[in-house]
């Protein structure tokens, strides 16, 4: 497992709350193969992604391998107060998982 | 005569509901809980949907690249301001898993969603919106240039 992350920056702007998520992650889906070996490459994409505000979902995303490598996403809150805590999670095929916190200024 | 196509068209319509019904719960099943698999096998929009009628909106936005050089790495815009939208279910039929996505949608959430995604082929993207009960529809024709490795 090299170099999985996951970054989030968010921007509150007029009218709406903006996330941008970028993870890490090689979103492989099972029909590649190796260049060198030959060898089919595993599936290995994420599967789950969890966007909650103050501990509540507000967005759950159910992700397929259609999703390109090092997936990026961007999602918009209507509304966000000073100290509202952002929380992203997500979960992969082979259960590899990782989550990131963030409290608005 | 009559008899015997009566029991013919019986036939036929026990092997044509049933399968329909068999599909339609394993669907279900995959809309509720299961996530999205790698395999090929994943059910064609119909079989997501069954036979409800899909609307075609022009309310729902989709900003996507008309030719996109690369098919690994495709940027997707989609957004909408219609009210209670609850999940966006995002399709490209020509991908050997087209399922992308399905994102679920809190009153608190704007609809809106920005993606990479890889695309196979040129072909039609499509995203289908639930509101309420209703399902709503917009594609868009994507020419890709390169498909090449890392799609699907």
């Amino acid at each position: 497992m090299k170099n999985l992350g996951t970054k989030i920056r968010i921007q509150r702007q007029s009218g709406h709350t903006e996330i941008k998520l970028l993870v890490s992650h090689p979103m492989e889906n099972g029909r590649n193969r190796d260049s060198i070996s030959g060898q089919l490459i595993p599936a290995h994409f994420i599967q789950k992604i969890d966007l909650q505000l103050n501990g509540k979902t507000v967005v759950a995303a159910k992700l397929g391998a259609g999703v390109s490598k090092n997936p990026f996403f961007t999602f918009r809150l209507k509304q966000t107060n000073p100290g509202d805590r952002i929380t992203v999670r997500w979960i992969d095929n082979l259960e590899f998982e990782d989550n990131i916190e963030h409290i608005i200024e | 005569m009559r008899r015997r196509s009566f029991i013919k068209s019986f036939f036929f319509s026990f092997f044509a509901t049933f399968p329909a019904f068999f599909k339609a719960g394993s669907t279900s099943a995959l809309k509720s809980a299961a996530p999205i698999s790698a395999d090929r096998s994943v059910p064609q929009v119909k079989s997501l949907f069954g036979d409800r009628t899909l609307l075609d909106s022009t309310d729902i936005h989709i900003d996507l690249p008309e030719i996109a050089e690369n098919g690994a790495v495709v940027p997707i815009t989609i957004s909408t301001n219609l009210e209670r939208i609850s999940k966006l279910f995002l399709w490209v039929e020509k991908n050997p898993t087209p399922l992308i996505a399905e994102l679920e949608f809190d009153e608190s959430a704007a609809i809106f969603v920005t993606a990479r995604i890889k695309m196979a082929e040129s072909g039609f993207v499509t995203v289908i919106a639930q509101q309420g009960e209703a399902l709503l529809r917009r594609q868009k024709w994507v020419d890709v240039m390169q498909g090449g490795c890392g799609t699907g």
